[in-house]
This record gives structure tokens, sequence and C-alpha cells, in this order.
């Protein structure tokens, strides 16, 4: 490395501009959010205060208080709904795309390129196209207000990336592991459980957190699926919250911040994982 | 095909040929569950939207259920607030990917440095992208609010406005607004998109370019661009597709207000069968969103394909 040898156009993009670069990304990503935290802190005077307070004079926990055992919003039903939903969904995925993944990787059957292309396909897939027919479907069944209706219906989104990314992942395995199992007598399902899976387990994991949390995000199919106040996920209470007669701005920013920390802190986790999946992916075409 | 299949099956044992058809049966049956788990929520229900568009059917008007043939079509195709949804869809995906891509190519560049305190850098640049859509509307309505929003403060503080503005509500600032709020989601995609690109350009290739004097810039045009291509290809395509049919953001910042003025075409057929629970027009929408995706599909396959067989 020759530092220092530079041109000037480098030196300067090195130094100021970079860190200037640096400051400004930090402040856009970060900055909305740090004020809606801020926002939560706050008491009713300081928030509706003319001149704008920036910072909270008095510090209070009294929106996240309200906000978690509302009676019109109750914040701690909506979480523990949204952890059952995501939680079921998380499980239902990883066993289906398991199975899947690990079928289309081994096993050489006819139409196994169109299968994968449909998964592909479908992983673009807009659930706005299924609102209607999937709604009419669950009236028809009479599952409105149900954690089942939910449940399978965000498979939909879940399964096709996962399918996709575990697919990649099984790829990845030596086979020789398995044909030895296979020879001393294991079945095909045995050699998936003993030899596959736990080789698999990064891979397994990332695909599985990837379902909790596009679950826990999910918002149109659950303000469709459901008309109960007891029923409604996060984001769907949320958005309820806002529909109520006056918006309450310190409460709301306090449900934000509820809704917005196990994600935040379940991707920081998984952030190397899913960057590698989705390049690969993407890449793979 | 069929007559190596008839020498295998003459020149090996039987137990061999019935356990390689056991084999294939042990694959197929895997495939079960993730065959009920899309076709309950994807193929049976796009079947039953084609089927649906052929009816009127508005759920709270069962008297006139009735099948009407092709009617939802030519109502769709003299309804003029369709045709300004297909316009609104293209504004609001040209302006969110083009101004998505400018700033994700400029945090990857700036996070492809080293630096102390990259790897925190780098998550917080993720956030915005990994928190629920419904958290990004509400917090960008938080910052757009007229009265105690902080956006309005600030540019008023700074002299930029005078006085204080409805974004969100005023027809000429509404759909600005919501693309400016989309941008600041979508940005870190394209960032770890471009920066897994950018990593993967060798490092010999700039030294070669610095001892041979080239600086900077050239070397961002010849060397940086060119080999980042695919990858800003794909990353592309991929973010046209689902920008087109998001409608999160849209359907709680403004609900496609005022007058339409954000009203996309997803968010119309979101519209349709929730609020309206027109259910038949909102499975005609759900038809030509499913035809434009496949032309969207196709158009994709082929560029990804051309640049596979050109790496």
């Amino acid at each position: 490395m020759s530092r220092g040898r530079g041109d000037t156009a480098e030196r300067v993009l090195r130094g100021p501009v970079l860190w200037t670069g640096i400051t400004l990304l930090t402040l856009f990503a970060l900055g909305p959010f740090l004020w809606v935290f801020l926002t939560s802190l706050k008491t009713r005077a300081d928030l509706y205060a003319t001149p704008l307070r920036y910072l909270p004079v008095e510090l209070t926990a009294a929106n996240y208080a309200d906000a978690w055992t509302s009676k019109l919003t109750p914040f701690s039903r909506f979480f523990a709904n949204s952890l059952w939903v995501s939680s079921v969904t998380m499980v239902a995925t990883t066993g289906v795309s398991i199975l899947a993944g690990y079928a289309l990787a081994r096993f050489r059957f006819a139409g196994r390129n169109a299968l994968l292309l449909v998964f592909l396909a479908t992983q673009m897939f807009p659930a706005v196209l299924l609102i209607a027919p999937l709604l009419s479907q669950w009236y028809a069944l009479g599952l409105i207000d149900t954690y089942q209706a939910l449940i399978y219906s965000n498979l939909s989104f879940t399964v096709p990336f996962t399918v996709w990314m575990l697919v990649g992942y099984f790829d990845a395995i030596p086979r020789d592991l398995e044909e030895s199992a296979l020879i001393d007598g294991c079945g095909r399902f045995g050699a998936l459980c003993r030899i596959v899976l736990p080789l698999a387990a990064p891979g397994i994991a990332a695909t599985a957190i990837f379902a909790f949390v596009t679950s826990w995000s999910e918002l149109l199919f659950a303000i469709t699926f459901t008309t109960q106040t007891e029923m409604r996920t996060l984001s769907a209470g949320l958005l309820f919250m806002v529909g109520q007669y006056e918006i309450q701005w310190g409460q709301l920013s306090a449900g934000v911040m509820i809704s917005t920390v196990p994600v935040a802190v379940l991707f920081t986790y998984l952030q190397r994982h899913l960057i590698r999946g989705l390049s690969a992916g993407a890449l793979k075409g | 095909m069929a007559p190596s299949d008839a020498t295998v099956a003459v020149a090996l044992p039987r137990s061999f040929s019935s356990r390689r058809a056991r084999e294939l049966m042990t694959g197929y049956l895997y495939l079960v569950p993730v065959a009920i788990a899309l076709g309950g929520t994807i193929v049976v229900p796009i079947l039953k939207a084609m089927h649906m568009s052929l009816f009127n059917y508005v759920l709270i008007k069962p008297q006139e259920y009735g099948f009407v043939g092709l009617g939802n079509y030519t109502r769709l195709l003299r309804d003029e607030t369709f045709w300004l949804t297909l316009w609104n869809s293209f504004v609001w995906v040209f302006g969110s990917v083009s101004l998505q891509f400018l700033g994700g190519f400029a945090a990857a560049l700036l996070l492809h440095q080293s630096f102390r305190g990259r790897a925190f850098v780098r998550t917080v640049t993720l956030l915005p992208w990994i928190v629920p859509g419904v958290v990004v509307a509400l917090v960008w309505e938080w910052l757009y609010q007229p009265n105690y929003g902080v956006i309005n403060d600030v540019l008023l503080r700074a002299g930029v406005l005078r006085d204080r503005v409805a974004w969100l509500s005023d027809p000429g600032l509404a759909m600005p607004a919501v693309i400016a709020t989309n941008v600041w989601r979508g940005v870190p995609f394209f960032a770890i998109m471009l920066l897994a690109g950018l990593q993967a350009i060798p490092e010999d290739l700039y030294e070669a370019a610095r001892v041979d004097g080239a600086p900077v810039t050239r070397r961002f045009w010849h060397i940086t661009l060119p080999l980042l291509r695919p990858i800003i290809i794909v990353a592309t395509a991929t973010r046209v597709i689902w920008t087109f049919n998001y409608a999160d953001l849209i359907f709680v910042m403004t609900g496609g207000g005022p007058a339409n003025a954000t009203q996309i075409t997803s968010t119309y057929t979101l519209l349709m069968a929730y609020a309206n629970l027109d259910f038949g027009y909102a499975a005609t929408l759900s038809v030509v969103l499913l035809v434009i995706m496949l032309v969207f599909t196709v158009l994709y396959l082929r560029v990804t394909r051309g640049i596979e067989s050109v790496t």
C-alpha cells in the first residue's frame, strides 16, 4: 500500500468528505428515530409547547405505561398477539422450508428448475394482490378474527424466500457425509436430521429470524383479517391508534418504540447472514 | 430418456431401481407441506381472484351479486381514477428508486472505506429498512405534522419557509413527501447491495490503476462502475417491482389522498377490497396487477439471465 501518495482529490475525499458524509449518513438514518424516542419521553406540556421544545424538560415513562395498559389500544395485548403470530409463523415456515429446501437441493426430479423459478418469482408477489381473494376465502371459512387465518396467510410471503435461501445452504453441504450415513442404514429423514441440520444450523437460524421479523412487521393482512381489538397485532394496533379521535403522539411514539426494538435487535444479530443470502440470491437470479 | 431408463432397469438388480423410485417418492413427499402452504395462500387465491373478477360482488350488497362477464374490466377501462393511479405509480416508482439508488450508492461508497466505528454506522444505516412499514409511516407523519412537526420547525427557523406547511394534505406536496419517506426507507437496501458488490471487486485492480497514475475519478468510472453494473441492474429491477407493489407507506400516511394525489394502483386495489368491500372490482384490479407483475418478472429474468451469461 502506497499511503499518502494519492493525489489531492483523494486526500480530500478520504479526510473531510468522508467524515462529513459519515456524520450526515448517521444523522439521516438515526435522526427520525431519535426524534420519536424523545417524543415518547415527553410530557404533554413539553410535547405541545410553542416554540417547539427539542429536549424534554421533564422526563416521563407515562407514555409507555399508558400505551401498555390502555383500554382502547392495549399494547400489552397487541404485543402478545404479535409474539404468538410471528412465533408460529416462524416455526411453520422453518419446518416447511427445511423439507422443501432439502428436497430441491438433493433430489433431481422433473420440473425442479421450474419450481425454483416459481419460488424466485413469488418472492416478489404483492400482498395487495392477495387481499381480496384471501379475505373472501376467510369469510367463507369463518376464519375472520382468528390466529390461524393470519398465520396461514403469512406463509405466502415468508416461505418463498426461506425455501430459496435454504436450497442455497443445503447445496453447499457436501453430499458424501450423507451418503455414508445412508449406507450405514440411516433413512433419508435420519440423514437430514442428524447430518444436514446441524451443519446448516446458522442458515436455518437466519431464515427463522427472517420469518419472525417479516411477520412481526406485516400490516395489510393484520388489518383486513381482524376486526376486534383483542385480535390486533402491533402493526395493526398502531394504525388503529391513529384512527382514534385525537392522535396521542406521546403514546403513539411509545407504541412505535415498543414495536421497533425487538426487530431492530433481531436484525442486528441477523445482519451478516441475511446480507449474504440477499446478494447471493440476487446474483444467482 | 426412456431407452436409458430401460437399460438401467435391465442392467441393475430390481432392488436398486425400486430404491430409486422410493427416493423420488420421498422427494415429492417433502414437497407436500410447501404445496399446502403456498397452494392455499397464493395459487387458490389467484384462481379465485380471476373468478371473482367476473362477478358483481360487493360484500355489503349481497342482493346485487351476480355474473357480469367482463363488466368489471370495461368499468376499469372507463375508470379515470385507475388511469390516474397508473401515472401516480410511475411517478412513485421512478422518484423513489432513482433517489434511493443515488443515496444508497453514496452510502455504500462511504461504508466501503475503513474508519473507526464502521460496524456501528453500518448497523445504524440499516435501521430505516428493517423496522415495520407502519412505524416508518407514523414516524414521518409525526415529522411532517404541521404544528408540532420538527421539519416545519427547522425550515421555519432556517428561513426556508415563511409559513407552516401541511405536507401530507397539500395535493402538490403529498406525493413528494411520501416519496421522500420511501427514499429514507429504501436507501439502506441499495447501500448493502452495492456494498456487497464493492467488496467483491479485487483490490489489485485499484492498485494497478494507482501505479499507472489514474486519479480517483478515473478509477471510479473505469473500474468501480463497470464492475458494479450487474448488481446495479439486479438491485434496481428488484426494487422497481417491489416499489410498484408497496402499499403500506401511502396507505398509512395519506390513504391515497388528498383527492387521489398519492393514489397508486396497489393502494387503490387495497382500498377497493378493504374500505369499499367491492371484491369483484378489487379482484379485477388484482388480475391487472398480476399481469403487470408477470411482465415485470419476465423482463427481470431476461435481464438477470443476460448478466449470468456474461459473467
